[in-house]
């Protein structure tokens, strides 16, 4: 019967499509989790290097040092990026001895926070890029999340040995 | 932590990517973490303790050479199975983009990925067929290293996202404790004797060997009692072509060279010579003469400045230039003040690429891919003491 194989068929093929939009719907949701969990690290990495910076301020009475690391504690929205910057700027410009137990502590935090930002920076742009399938925004699959947005800072690497920096 | 680590290429072959994930795995385990390998290797091959076969590997050509990987259904189940037993806090594959045990594993994990990228040439024509695909695999791998500028160029502009440069490891203690061979490096006195070292595949023509058998030719003309001690593959034959009859027994070649028997040559000569062309991405043999405390002198390729801390680890001559190599050898050969000079800062410069600091760096990755993944932010602790 020509029919009945007609039907199958259209039942194949929607059994099909669907299973296909559940897995890009599954993926658009694994991604924005990843993004908002590399957003948590980013956030932590951020306030444990200005923390860091704040140690060593007071312990060299550096007041600019200081000042900077408060600010990028206390900064919000859209003035954080450039405290953080700024921040950076201040700890380039410190003589920093690994030797020295609090100078080793803000190198290491800006390692890891340079490998934090670092991996933001690609869950964003492969999390975007998933957004403008066309797939993707014809069912609106992204609708319960946020658009993730990239946290632009300068490369926050301290270590002076090029063959271990990170970018 | 508990670690997976995914190797492409049958243990059955020596190689770099081999020998980099052994050296890995021997590092983190030192460190304290536990550690499984999973590579193709036949089923009566000698493996270390936490190495497991995934079973036997076919011969597939890969970038310019052969490789011998795993790759099919059997694979993939062996891969699961692998996965599902060892419950591992971080997954890291090592070239993901060739057809491989990597690529398998990137699909079927479900957790944090780290990928290490080595060869500057990582991408499959295959893939490169079929940009969904790719894509897919990228989305999966949270992290990525590469071990050296220029593979992190090609992941940077042909792959996109971004690479921790994280250089390749050496085994500093393997290297620094080998016992000369017997009879080497021999005397070395003003205007006489002195041993070269080269070490590698010399038919090679970006391996430069041309330029040192120039310079050693003309220099042992006038300078009695030069050695020169080579290892690497090829025949005799080659390696004699363009030497003088009467210089030819100054000539010592060891052949293909085990890798202990490769560190005892090292600590076998007075000057180790790189004098590469180009091509090399890294220079991992540098860091091992380094190690072995050999006094080096390489030519002045962008990747070796970096390695020797701009020449302050060993001598630079100009690329490819015979007769600068040869007047920067018999200066060194007469002066042992500056070849000890040079030995003492090339082992502090390759503590930075010994593998217990190495496998810190890759742990600070896995902490963050572990971070973007589940989001507990990792303390600095849990990576292993500083």
């Amino acid at each position: 019967m020509p029919g009945m194989w007609w039907v199958l068929g259209v039942v194949v093929a929607v059994v099909l499509v669907t299973a296909y939009l559940i897995w890009i719907a599954s993926r658009v949701d694994r991604m924005h989790a990843r993004v908002r969990s590399a957003t948590r690290a980013l956030d932590a990495h951020l306030l444990r290097r200005a923390a860091a910076a704040a140690v060593l301020a007071e312990e060299r009475y550096a007041l600019e040092l200081y000042a900077a690391s408060r600010i990028a504690l206390d900064a919000e929205g859209d003035e954080r990026e450039a405290a953080e910057n700024d921040l950076t700027r201040q700890l380039r410009s410190s003589v920093l001895d690994p030797e020295e137990p609090v100078a080793a502590a803000v190198i290491g935090a800006s390692r890891r926070l340079a490998l934090a930002r670092q991996v933001h920076t690609d869950l964003v742009r492969d999390a975007l890029s998933l957004r403008r399938r066309p797939v993707v925004r014809l069912f609106r699959m992204s609708r319960k999340h946020e658009r993730p947005r990239y946290f632009d800072i300068d490369d926050p690497t301290l270590n002076s040995r090029p063959e271990l920096s990170v970018g | 932590m508990r670690i997976g680590i995914v190797c492409p290429y049958s243990f059955d072959v020596p190689g770099g990517v081999q020998n980099h994930v052994v050296d890995l795995a021997e590092a983190l385990i030192g460190l304290g973490h536990e550690v499984s390998v999973l590579a193709p290797a036949d089923e009566d091959s000698p493996l270390p303790p936490y190495v497991v076969s995934a079973g036997r590997s076919v011969p597939f050509p890969y970038n310019g050479s052969v490789a011998r990987i795993s790759f099919g259904p059997v694979s993939t189940a062996r891969v699961r199975r692998w996965l599902a037993r060892g419950r591992f806090d971080v997954l890291h594959v090592h070239e993901p983009f060739a057809l491989s045990l990597s690529l398998l594993a990137v699909l079927s994990a479900r957790g944090p990925v780290v990928a290490t990228f080595h060869t500057a040439m990582t991408r499959s024509r295959a893939l490169a067929a079929a940009q969904g695909v790719l894509q897919l695999v990228m989305e999966r791998i949270t992290a990525r290293i590469a071990v050296s500028a220029l593979a992190r160029k090609v992941q940077v502009e042909h792959l996109g996202g971004g690479a921790v440069e994280i250089p390749n490891g050496v085994a500093v203690a393997k290297f620094a404790d080998a016992e000369p061979l017997p009879g080497w490096p021999g005397p070395c006195g003003p205007g006489e004797g002195g041993t070269l070292g080269f070490l590698g595949r010399f038919t090679e023509p970006r391996k430069g060997f041309g330029v040192l058998r120039e310079a050693f030719v003309g220099l042992a003309a006038e300078r009695p009692g030069l050695r020169l001690l080579v290892a690497g593959p090829g025949d005799v034959a080659e390696l004699h072509e363009g030497v003088p009859e009467g210089l030819r027994d100054r000539i010592t070649f060891l052949g293909q060279v085990s890798e202990p028997d490769k560190a005892r040559m090292l600590r076998s000569v007075h000057l180790h010579v790189a004098p590469n062309i180009g091509g090399e991405s890294f220079g991992m043999i540098l860091t091992e003469a380094m190690a072995a405390g050999a006094t080096v002198v390489a030519s002045d390729l962008d990747a070796f400045r970096r390695v020797l801390d701009g020449g302050r680890a060993g001598e630079l001559f100009p690329t490819g230039d015979a007769a600068a190599l040869r007047r920067t050898l018999a200066s060194l050969l007469d002066d042992p003040a500056r070849r000890t000079e040079l030995s003492a800062s090339a082992r502090e410069v390759v503590g930075a690429f010994d593998w217990p600091t190495v496998a810190r760096r890759v742990l600070e990755v896995y902490a963050t891919a572990i971070e973007a993944t589940d989001g507990r932010v990792l303390d600095e602790e849990w990576i292993g003491p500083a």
